[in-house]
């Protein structure tokens, strides 16, 4: 039998400010009268979503901001209720919705664990016996009876995680709390919630941007947008189909940010293209395939000495690539021009790129110089690679050899022969 | 009304708890500390002491600051319970965001922190007794259960209040002024045998007076307040009668003021 059950919840806000009393009055005499009333308008946080989670299930939920995640998370912790349908959950919940909420700050750190796991719903009792390892493993030992308005706001949240984490809940709701104080506390937070998920076999909702983390923790994930569940399963492909939907979206932003252009007005930008193999204008480009970039612009005068210089750059500005023809400069007639920059293989691993294009002087004289000009999107149809770009972003053409000691014997042995 | 019962010994470790925490960031770091909840009540006996020697309020075979000092017990109780009781909502929306449990944790906890001043204030009456030579009667066995009457009498308009006070703030900042118009309308100053008196006695508002003294009995302080007086300092039982009206009230207005704050819960989350 499923220990929560999430059935056909929709939850509804009222757009724009709650109205004041006087409003309200107005209204009610409005209304009275028969006049039509102002009705602000209704926002669904959730749009009618339905899933049940089994015992011991680990259940990661993702999207972007706004999507509903906690919105979800609070009907499920029974801070909030769902304007239709019904959230059944059958067993004790604890919920790290945000630790260390109800700290106060002129208690102690001892008064406040107290206080604070009183506030979770721990026993006296069950504090008691546990208290001296939610202080060992807040690493607070020596500061324990110091007003917690004297700790560094790290010391804070490692409390509130320990304290948090003490619980014996079956079912454990999590709201992006592991990426919480320093590296080594995070390592420490995250394998104390392996442990509990992997070991104790608690039931987990997890809710988090980390795609990563929950592909790693969860055994089931749903992804979330606009309050809809648009994809429920198995992490791996959840995780991808998401990362890929994001990659979209940051090309959609980048594609109404103005580029920024500084000109010296003897040229007059024409575009940027990104061309495929197939010789047609796109926005995404097949990883490892060739394609072209194509400036095309209008000199106003006759331009002595030109050089190109087109390269390549993250969203956020990090210069991965740069082609010049330095080396080659050459005169440019008046009128239209079109440059290509030819690329054999896109190395660049999946993800989203902006163009960038110089012109000028070799000695340094800019004529034109563009950001951001154009941005495409590199995609590859095998997720493994789809998934690299967490860990790097160029692919380096590379082979492996598994057998690398017994060949190394073999070439020893064959140069003692010989 | 089980539920609620269930509710207040279930959560009691987590009331206390939270009581505990009122009362210890409230005088933290004050050199006066606890001192402060006595204050109050001594400022105002000391005032309504004052103001006696210019207008002359009779207070039977009781010294007048003790009288007053047994009013203003319950009253300041009263008083500070149902005004912080409304404010505990909102006081308390980091909570309220954040974690679940049942909502009525914080006016009860509102009013818990009250009680533990309340207990003080006790200590410095005894001591006044002591002073003046007073001793009390069997009677001040009622004095428990006054109080704990009292608390319900808080708890009517701190559930409602709170509730409302959620979606209108108006509450919070009105009622304040509204219970210490209410301290006038209260026996806290005159003891009620001069009310009695004029309006029972020597009927001073013609054919009206019976009716005004029903009204003015519909205030549960009244009654309060004088049997509190009665058990502890007169030696006499409680005032039963100039209980009832006010009785009345509160057995229609508390369970209407829990209903009405238990249906509004649910949304305080989204609201608050």
């Amino acid at each position: 039998m499923p220990v929560i059950e999430v059935n056909h919840v929709t939850k509804e806000y009222r757009l724009g400010q709650f109205h004041s009393l006087k409003q309200s009055v107005l209204d009610a005499v409005a209304r009275l009268r028969g006049h039509p009333v102002q009705e602000r308008a209704p926002f669904k946080a959730l749009d009618d979503v339905d899933f049940k989670v089994e015992e011991g299930e680990v259940l990661g939920i993702i999207g972007q901001n706004g999507a509903g995640k906690s919105t979800l998370l609070k009907m499920l912790a029974r801070i909030s209720v769902p304007t239709s349908g019904s959230v059944n959950v059958r067993s004790s919940v604890a919920a790290l919705i945000e630790v260390g909420a109800g700290l106060v700050p002129d208690l102690s750190g001892r008064e406040n664990v107290f206080l604070n796991a009183s506030i979770l719903g721990m026993r006296r009792a069950e504090i008691k016996k546990k208290f001296d390892e939610i202080v060992a493993f807040a690493e607070l030992e020596d500061f324990i009876d110091t007003p917690i308005k004297r700790y560094s706001t790290g010391m804070q949240v490692r409390l509130g995680f320990s304290i948090a984490t003490s619980m014996d809940a079956a079912i454990l709701i999590v709201d992006e709390v592991l990426a919480v104080g320093d590296l080594a506390f995070q390592r420490k937070c995250f394998d104390r919630m392996e442990d509990m998920i992997k070991r104790q076999g608690k039931t987990v909702l997890l809710v988090s941007h980390n795609v990563r983390q929950v592909e790693r923790l969860c055994t089931r994930a749903i992804l979330l947008d606009h309050g809809v569940v648009i994809n429920d399963g198995h992490p791996t492909d959840v995780c991808n189909f998401f990362v890929d939907r994001s990659n979209q979206k940051i090309q959609a932003n980048q594609r109404i940010n103005q580029a920024k252009v500084t000109t010296s007005g003897e040229i007059e930008f024409g575009a940027i293209e990104v061309i495929d193999e197939n010789g047609s204008s796109t926005d995404s480009i097949e990883f490892l395939r060739p394609m072209r970039i194509r400036l095309t612009f209008k000199a106003s005068t006759p331009l002595q000495q030109m050089t190109f210089y087109i390269g390549l750059h993250t969203t956020d500005f990090i210069y991965l690539t740069a082609h010049n023809t330095a080396y080659e400069p050459v005169n440019l007639e008046m009128g239209q021009h079109c440059v290509e920059l030819e690329i054999r293989a896109m190395a660049l691993l999946p993800g989203v790129y902006c163009v960038l294009a110089w012109i000028g002087q070799p000695a340094g004289r800019t004529v034109f110089h563009g950001e951001s000009l154009s941005s495409f999107r590199v995609f590859a149809r095998d997720y493994v690679v789809t998934r690299q770009r967490d860990r790097g972003i160029f692919h380096m053409d590379a082979k492996w050899n598994l057998n690398a000691d017994r060949e190394e014997a073999k070439l020893l042995t064959a140069s003692q022969k010989g | 009304m089980i539920r609620v019962i269930k509710n207040i010994v279930d959560y009691r470790e987590l009331i206390a708890v939270l009581a505990w925490k009122n009362v210890t960031v409230r005088y933290k770091q004050a050199y006066l500390g606890i001192g402060w909840a006595i204050l109050k009540p001594l400022t105002l006996m000391l005032v309504f002491t004052l103001l006696r020697s210019f207008v002359g309020i009779p207070s039977g075979n009781v010294p007048y600051p003790i009288l007053a000092f047994a009013a203003l017990m319950p009253w300041i109780f009263f008083q500070e319970s149902a005004s912080e009781g409304v404010q505990s909502v909102v006081g308390n929306a980091a909570l309220i965001r954040k974690i679940y449990f049942p909502r009525e944790v914080f006016p009860l906890t509102s009013m818990m922190t009250k009680l533990v001043e309340l207990c003080i204030n006790a200590l410095i009456l005894a001591g006044l007794m002591a002073w003046y030579g007073m001793t009390s009667s069997v009677y001040i066995a009622w004095a428990p259960l006054i109080i704990v009457y009292t608390m319900l009498v808080s708890l009517s308009i701190a559930f409602a209040g709170a509730a409302i006070n959620v979606y209108y703030r108006d509450v919070g900042a009105a009622l304040p002024m509204l219970l210490s118009l209410l301290m006038y309308a209260s026996p806290v100053i005159y003891p009620l045998d001069l009310v009695q008196s004029k309006l029972l006695v020597q009927q001073a508002a013609g054919e009206w007076s019976n009716v005004l003294y029903i009204l003015y009995t519909l205030n549960p302080l009244a009654g309060i307040i004088d049997s509190f007086q009665n058990v502890v300092l007169r030696g006499l039982p409680p005032n039963f009668s100039a209980l009832l009206p006010g009785a009345i009230m509160v057995a229609i207005g508390l369970p209407l003021s829990y209903l009405f704050f238990k249906r509004a819960e649910s949304h305080f989350a989204d609201v608050i």
